[in-house]
């Protein structure tokens, strides 16, 4: 892949990447559908049930089933709502989601692009999404909607700033912002990762991702038993399936990057483990995220929205910074390079 | 922090412990003995002493009797015998004041149909919900033999 | 110049946390609430209307459905005052069945209480973990009198079953399990930082308060407020058992919390000592006369219901129907301390509050 991507681009070439980007939309509906599914299994378990089990073998087309459902409903749109809005807002919630997926290097040699700001972009695309839920909260002209809209533009801007500044110490130690560089400045014992040396950017990160992911315990825009769905209460059909994708490809590309700036990427957590391919190393690493996500929804309640916003503010983002003066002390003193 | 990481231990235990769901359309419910059910009504005990459908507290039962075919002997038998299923409350109050048992519960529970018209129970299906009657029907309350005319 | 509007929401009667069809409409200044006005009436059904044609017994499946989460503690109310009126005997192996029954209920309602407010907080899993635990409690009852929640177990001067062979023991069983479960539930929940910060000073009002709104049950406890009907008037066979009423002391949303799971413990050590001293043979059911007819006259007579004191007031005429029937409502009395309990609040803390009073729709439209 690297080799192609430096090449001159003819239609060859063009052709070759949207296929490939048609494959990486399949890989990730396909993630998609049993992430869902995983996590209907998960939390059932936790819960003392035993999940989808009804259809298909083992419930394993469940998602399936539920996708054709939506697809097939009707297609409502409120009177009073805003037209251009209410259909423009899945749309644009959902291509940052997937745009982002194109900087992600899986191994060494599996990647699609390889750009030298690669986390920027990351950023600066997934903050777009945010507008969208706002958006369709605007538009649907619902007041459960404009809470929850609201609540998510207060709560997701308060949290991508400390998200961002937990990642400028993992900048600072590799030197770079391409994700492929990141990795590969990594060392390859598990305790030289980022996640030991950056601890205090670890565990912001890992706070301010689940709570960039509005899932449980900070699932305030959606908070079911107090703004009924919030943003996408009017939304069905189609147009609510793509804010649930939406959510679980940010689920998808939350795992992967955090597999990628903490927790070595395709790297064996030993070198002598190095026999087993990549590949699987990150699959391994990106699904235990996963399972750590749905393992955090089964278990906490919402936290209220005043104390998010003075979680965030007050103590995410002091912590994050002083993660930055911390990481620039220790590079000053002990590695100058 | 402590107390977030104790519930995470207890959902992470409960993940593998024993499942409490059942399988119920596929395997039928078992209700002990005592369930208060649909009703089964048979017509032969049946006196037609009013007392079931005088004490009902939904006013659910409608029955009318007709003087006895067999001319040597004295009452009435029963004609109609209706339960509007739509709002019987499955109290129990009938089986306990009947002094035959012509009335009695069964353990059957699964009422839900498409129509409501399907809800009205004649005598006829009343007494062929013959199926898992309740053997003890204490009939606290009922008149002693003879006592309850 | 910018202007801003309240904004004027409806929450309920379907919301999923108003525990059934009831309905608060409040005016919201960005997330902040500046009145709150309680709409109730969605499920009234007119028990009290209904029951001036009904004899006593016939009332009582009524009573089953006024608080559909403790039917028990409801059908025991109306035939103690039935008994009050007449003078009735209850035999002691009657009373301890219908003893062992309500503590029984109040531990499951609690422990629907306990499941619904931490759905409502967002929390998912201990709902299903408490009514696993409840399910056994409705299967107890269920084996007992044939039904699983609306029971019309008790009658005017006893029970309408006598208990089951074995069913004594399940209920011993069940003491120890439950004692164990309860240590689970205070890892899950009760420690977790989350949870605290959300309940903490939440709905907070002291004890004068409380007592000038008519509150009862853990709604006037966490005050610190030692007013349980159990111990003050002893009814049934209280005064026999040892128990402690526990108490609170700021009034807040976490002090209510701690109460009603403290309760459960201690409803747990009555049911210990009930199934210890429990008659070996004895009636279910006394000498009473064959149509209920209380003197002409007037009775209240109020017991500790899960929710709080529900009594129960009944005018005689002498004839087998009642001329009026008054049930004091627990539910519905608490309930009216909510529009000054959310004035200032955020809508997070609605849900909060509303679910820390612990109300059954069905008991406050009755």
């Amino acid at each position: 892949m690297g080799d192609l991507l430096l090449e001159q681009l003819t239609w060859g070439n063009a052709l070759i990447f949207f296929l490939s980007a048609v494959v990486l939309l399949m890989i990730v509906l396909g993630f998609v559908t049993y992430a869902i599914y995983f996590e209907r299994k998960v939390i059932g378990w936790m819960q003392l049930r035993i999940g989808p089990n009804r259809v298909g073998p083992f419930g394993l087309l469940q998602t399936v089933a539920d996708i054709l459902k939506l697809l097939l409903k009707e297609d409502t749109i409120p009177r009073k709502a805003d037209r251009a809005l209410f259909i423009l807002a899945p749309v644009l919630a959902y291509v940052p989601a997937f745009a982002v997926l194109a900087v992600i290097p899986y191994t060494d040699s599996l990647y699609f692009a390889d750009l030298n700001v690669g986390l920027l972009y990351y950023v600066a695309l997934s903050g777009i999404t945010t507008l969208a839920i706002v958006l369709g909260g605007w538009a649907s002209n619902n007041k459960y909607a404009l809470l929850g809209g609201m609540r998510s533009a207060a709560q997701m801007i308060s949290y991508e700033v400390p998200l961002v500044i937990s990642i400028v110490g993992v900048v600072m130690l590799s030197g770079s912002l391409n994700l492929r560089t990141i990795v590969a400045e990594q060392g390859n014992w598990f305790w030289e990762w980022n996640f030991l040396p950056q601890i205090i950017g670890f565990v912001v990160f890992v706070i301010a991702a689940v709570s960039e992911l509005n899932r449980t315990p900070f699932d305030l825009p959606e908070a079911e038993s107090e703004l009924v769905a919030g943003y996408h209460v009017e939304y069905s059909g189609f147009r609510f399936a793509f804010f649930m994708l939406t959510e679980y490809v940010y689920v998808y590309a939350i795992a992967a990057l955090t597999t990628i700036l903490f927790l070595g990427g395709w790297h064996a957590p030993a070198p002598f483990l190095d026999f087993v391919p990549g590949l699987l190393w990150f699959m391994l690493k990106f699904a235990c995220i996963v399972f750590f996500l749905f393992w955090l929804r089964a278990t906490f309640p919402r936290v209220r929205v005043d104390q998010l916003m003075g979680f965030g503010w007050k103590v995410l983002l002091p912590l994050a910074i002083l993660n930055v003066f911390v990481t620039a002390a220790y590079i000053e003193f002990f590695i100058k390079r | 922090m402590k107390g977030l990481l104790k519930g995470l231990g207890v959902t992470l235990k409960s993940m593998t412990s024993k499942k409490v769901t059942t399988s119920y359309p596929d395997e039928p419910f078992v209700m002990p003995d005592r369930f208060r059910g649909i009703q089964h009504f048979e017509p032969d005990k049946c006196i037609v002493c009013n007392q079931c459908a005088r004490v009902c507290p939904t006013e659910c039962i409608t029955l009318t009797g007709k003087p006895n075919p067999d001319p040597e002997k004295k009452g009435k038998v029963i004609d109609t015998y209706d339960i509007n299923f739509e709002i019987c409350i499955l109290c129990d109050l009938c089986t306990e004041v009947c002094p035959t048992e012509a009335i009695v519960m069964t353990n059957n529970f699964e009422l839900s149909s498409y129509s409501r018209d399907e809800l009205f129970k004649d005598m006829e299906w009343l007494s062929t919900n013959n199926k898992l009657v309740r053997k003890d029907n204490n009939n606290i309350g009922a008149p002693t033999k003879g006592g309850g005319k | 110049m910018i202007r801003t509007e309240e904004l004027l929401l409806n929450v309920g009667p379907q919301h999923p946390s108003t525990h059934g069809v009831f309905r608060i409409i409040i005016k919201l200044d960005g997330e902040v609430i500046t009145e709150a006005i309680p709409v109730m009436g969605y499920l009234h059904r007119g028990t009290e209307k209904l029951a001036e044609n009904l004899n006593y017994t016939q009332i009582i499946p009524y009573t089953d459905r006024m608080d559909y989460v403790s039917a028990m503690t409801n059908n025991y109310v109306l035939c103690h005052a039935v008994e009050t009126m007449m003078g009735l005997e209850v035999p002691e192996r009657a009373e301890f069945l219908r003893l062992i029954v309500m503590e029984l209920q109040r531990v499951a309602s609690h422990l629907v209480w306990w499941g619904t407010y931490l759905l409502d907080i967002g929390a998912m899993s201990p709902f299903l973990y408490a009514f696993r635990d409840r399910e056994i409690i409705i299967d107890l009852f269920n084996e007992l009198c044939g039904a699983r929640l609306t029971y019309n177990y008790m009658r005017v001067g006893g029970v309408k079953w006598d208990a089951p062979e074995g069913w004594m023991n399940k209920v011993r069983d069940f003491i120890p399990y439950m004692e164990k479960k309860l240590d689970e539930y205070n890892n899950l929940v009760s420690g977790n930082e989350i949870f605290l910060a959300r309940i903490k000073g939440v709905g907070t009002y002291d004890a004068q308060t409380a007592i000038d709104y008519g509150l009862s049950g853990a709604n006037l406890r966490c005050t610190g407020v030692n007013w349980d009907i159990r111990k003050a008037e002893p009814y049934s066979l209280y005064n026999r058992f040892e128990f402690d009423v526990p108490v609170g002391k700021i009034g807040d949303c976490h002090d209510r919390y701690l109460l009603r799971l403290e309760e459960i413990r201690q409803s747990l050590r009555i049911l210990k000592q009930a199934v210890e001293q429990f008659p070996s043979d004895g009636e279910t059911m006394g000498k009473v006369p064959r149509v209920i007819r209380p003197p002409a006259g007037e009775a209240y007579v109020r017991i500790e219901s899960p929710r709080g004191e529900i009594g129960c007031h009944i005018v005689s005429k002498g004839k087998s129907e009642p001329y009026r029937l008054k049930f004091r409502r627990p539910s519905f009395v608490n309930l009216q301390i909510l529009p000054k309990l959310l004035v200032g609040e955020t809508m997070t803390n609605l849900i909060t509050i509303l679910g820390g009073i612990d109300i059954v729709v069905g008991e406050v439209d009755c």
